[in-house]
């Protein structure tokens, strides 16, 4: 088993895979998106452009805007996520009455599609037919329309996001909190750490690899949000994320060359962004990884 | 006298028996002509609407029943048909056997040569030519989805026109009336000019707040993360002040008033002025709906008066179960301004959008023998009158004078004669190969002027350039 021959073999269904289904795809992406391609376009086919779709990007104030929205969302979305669900993981590892339901209940949201997510949240909240701006506007005279407001449509996106994944944190930071041996804290509690300092300098050092992969899976999902957000405002006004306004010109506009072009900057900037990350929450630099 | 009732009872039995045998004559055509696709499974997508509700919940199981063919077809939103279809067709991967082919896509699928040339293909297949599928017995809205040969390339399934509704009870209400006579000087009735429409809508608005009703003045199809809207304001209330064809000049490839286009012109902003001026009439979800939502809004009873596609009226008016103004509808011509009607009579305009759409089949299709055999069927004579009924849609001539819909005409106060008699004043969509490209461009604008952040004048001045950029990248512009 240690000839590496062997190794590679028993790799090999699964690399094949990457190959067609992952690999491929991302080399066609890329060689497309150095193209003009609408196929209602007068002239039909891939018209090589080099660097045009890239520069257009630059001067395309949509796209621009849809970045500003998605880090508005990614960053308060998953900001929140974190901190709630490290507090829930908190609650969880204690005992109280009610808590097998209440972790089955809290677990719920995570099950649902995004897409139902999304058509339940457009039901609660659709002016005129839905109770949360109905009962806003009778008890607090508060006039509630995501169709009217960006800002609103924003916030309930991120709500709506909070609720739907807090549970995954709160479960990635059970397992982590979990997994931590009692000697340290302990120890730390003997020396007369106050419960700040346990967290600070003993809990967080250890959740620290559980909490870096639980905020690049999480990055890498809201950038990427679609299905929900669309579902819940159509990808209007304040609620034109990355994702969506690739959907709308790869799809709607067929202008696939662009489409492209603007999907393979954000795989880009989701790359430096969850770099930057790394670097910030492992404390790690330039020469230390050896 | 014995003889004679003999003589009657004879020719009774010999109708009798001779109706029956048409019958199972058609039956066993159906069943002969599809014995070589029996066990086949077609499968169509399209938009969820009353019009493909009833193909998919009446016409299928009862072309499967006669021919054993299975159609699994497919309702869901509008740009999730659209995407499946055109994908389905650019990649030739024959998922779809038929699709939906609104009327205003019907250029692009034709530059691109998606679909398969129904005419030629039943010339080329005699065997499978049903005796009473007749081309010519379609009403003119099929034109639109020939070639310059005259060969057709979908079916037509839906034909329908955008409407005035309003409500009866309210409008003839004698409080009301003497009210709005009060206030406004002339009596309540239908509005005829766009100043009464408004009158009418701040009446109403203002009526259901002081009487603590969820009534409104107006619908508005205002959705800000749909181009439900672009297609409101281009296609209905635009054509109604005399801006034609989205003010896209074919000629010159532009829509800039400076270039021949017409997206930034006066009329173009006044009409935009307009409708957007309407939005404080409109209910609060306004601004999320659809087409869809409009029609559920109107049949909630949340307007008093609106813009509604006809394929909507017919429920509206006699569902009880989905509305709560039945038997209350009003219909009558959108309001237009001076001169549009004219204009439209002589040809040099229209009114609003004829709105429809057609089956047809993709290249891509690995069933096309036994498509056609569908696409016969749901195009028939005999189907027409209760699918009307049903979604109110008529795409036979015929159909028109069938006593089914003279008797649903008086339930939908005159829609159908409406359809029939002033359809002409309405207009397909104009004949762009880059239809969905260049809504695309434009919706962003109209979407922001509907949320006050750009004016009417600076949104639709921002979306001529667009377009014309737009047009100029696609190989159709200046």
């Amino acid at each position: 088993m240690r000839n590496p021959r062997t190794g590679w073999l028993l790799l090999s269904p699964t690399l094949i895979i990457l190959l067609i289904f992952g690999f491929a795809p991302f080399i066609y992406v890329l060689v497309v998106g150095f193209h003009q391609w609408n196929v209602f376009a007068a002239e039909d086919g891939l018209l090589f452009n080099g660097l045009d779709n890239f520069r257009r990007l630059v001067f395309d104030e949509d796209f621009l805007h849809s970045v500003g929205l998605t880090v508005r969302f990614a960053v308060f979305a998953i900001g929140s996520q974190v901190v709630l669900g490290f507090l829930l993981a908190q609650l969880l590892t204690r005992d109280f009455p009610g808590k097998a339901l209440f972790r089955i209940i809290h677990t719920l949201p995570l099950m649902v599609a995004p897409i139902a997510v999304g058509a339940i949240w457009r039901l609660l909240v659709i002016p005129g037919f839905g109770p949360v701006p109905f009962f806003l506007d009778r008890w607090f005279d508060l006039q509630y329309q995501i169709g009217s407001y960006p800002d609103q449509a924003l916030w309930t996106s991120i709500i709506m996001d909070i609720w739907h994944w807090t549970p995954f944190v709160t479960l990635t930071m059970l397992a982590g909190l979990s997994s931590i041996p009692r000697e340290p804290v302990e120890q730390a509690k003997v020396d007369g750490a106050s419960r700040f300092q346990v967290f600070w300098y003993v809990t967080l050092p250890f959740l620290r690899p559980v909490l870096l992969t639980t905020v690049f899976i999480r990055i890498m999902d809201a950038i990427r949000t679609v299905d929900e957000v669309w579902m819940l405002a159509g990808g209007g006004p304040g609620t034109r994320f990355t994702g969506i306004y690739i959907w709308r010109v790869v799809f709607p506009r067929t202008d696939y060359g662009y489409g492209s072009s603007i999907s393979i900057i954000t795989l880009y900037l989701t790359i430096v962004l969850c770099w930057l990350l790394f670097i910030a929450i492992s404390g790690r630099r330039k020469g230390d990884i050896e | 006298m014995k003889r004679i009732f003999v003589l009657v009872l004879l020719v009774a039995f010999a109708l009798l028996a001779n109706m029956s045998l048409v019958t199972a004559d058609m039956h066993d055509w159906w069943a002969d002509a599809a014995a070589p696709y029996a066990g086949t499974t077609i499968r169509g997508v399209s938009e969820s609407t009353p019009p493909s509700n009833y193909v998919a919940d009446v016409l299928a199981a009862q072309f499967t029943e006669l021919t054993g063919i299975n159609v699994e077809f497919e309702t869901t939103s509008w740009d999730q048909m659209y995407s499946k279809a055109i994908n389905d067709m650019e990649a030739n991967t024959g998922i779809y056997d038929f699709v939906y082919i609104e009327q205003d896509i019907i250029y692009s699928y034709l530059a691109q040569d998606y679909l398969v040339n129904l005419t030629q293909f039943a010339a080329d297949h005699m065997d499978l030519a049903y005796a009473e599928y007749d081309e010519s017995a379609f009403t003119s809205f099929a034109d639109y989805f020939k070639n310059a040969d005259g060969d057709l390339f979908g079916v037509p399934m839906e034909a329908f026109v955008k409407v005035y509704l309003y409500r009866q009870d309210l409008f003839g209400d004698m409080d009301i009336q003497a009210a709005f006579a009060e206030q406004y000087g002339y009596d309540l009735a239908p509005a005829e000019s766009f100043e009464q429409y408004r009158d009418i809508a701040e009446f109403f608005t203002a009526y259901g707040e002081s009487m603590d009703m969820d009534l409104w003045g107006t619908t508005v199809q205002g959705s800000t993360g749909h181009p439900a809207s672009t297609y409101e304001f281009l296609e209905s209330i635009g054509p109604s002040f005399g801006l034609y064809n989205w003010g896209i000049n074919l000629e010159t490839g532009s829509a800039q008033s400076a270039h021949g286009g017409a997206l930034d012109g006066d009329t173009a902003v006044e009409a935009l002025s307009y409708w957007v001026g309407m939005l404080p009439f409109a209910p609060p979800e306004a601004t999320s709906s659809t087409w869809d939502e409009v029609a559920s809004s109107f049949a909630a009873g949340r307007a008093a008066q609106g813009w509604v596609y006809g394929e909507n009226a017919a429920w509206i008016a006699t569902d009880e179960s989905r509305s709560a103004v039945t038997g209350n509808v009003g219909v009558r011509l959108p309001v237009t301004a001076p001169g549009v009607i004219e204009a439209a009579e002589m040809g040099e305009g229209y009114i609003g959008y004829y709105d429809g759409g057609a089956f047809g089949i993709p290249h891509s299709s690995r069933n096309k023998e036994a498509t056609m055999l569908w696409l016969q069927f749901i195009g028939q004579p005999s189907v027409q009158a209760e699918w009307a009924a049903a979604g109110a849609r008529i795409t036979h001539t015929a159909t028109f004078d069938d006593p089914l819909i003279a008797e649903q005409d008086a339930k939908v106060d005159g829609y159908y004669t409406l359809l029939e008699e002033q359809g002409p004043l309405f207009a397909g969509a104009p004949p762009f190969p880059f239809h969905a490209q260049v809504r695309e461009i434009i919706d962003p604008f109209i979407h922001r002027v509907i949320l006050g952040e750009l004016t009417p004048a600076d949104g639709l001045s921002q979306a001529a350039v667009a377009v014309d950029e737009e047009l100029a990248r696609l190989g159709y512009g200046m």
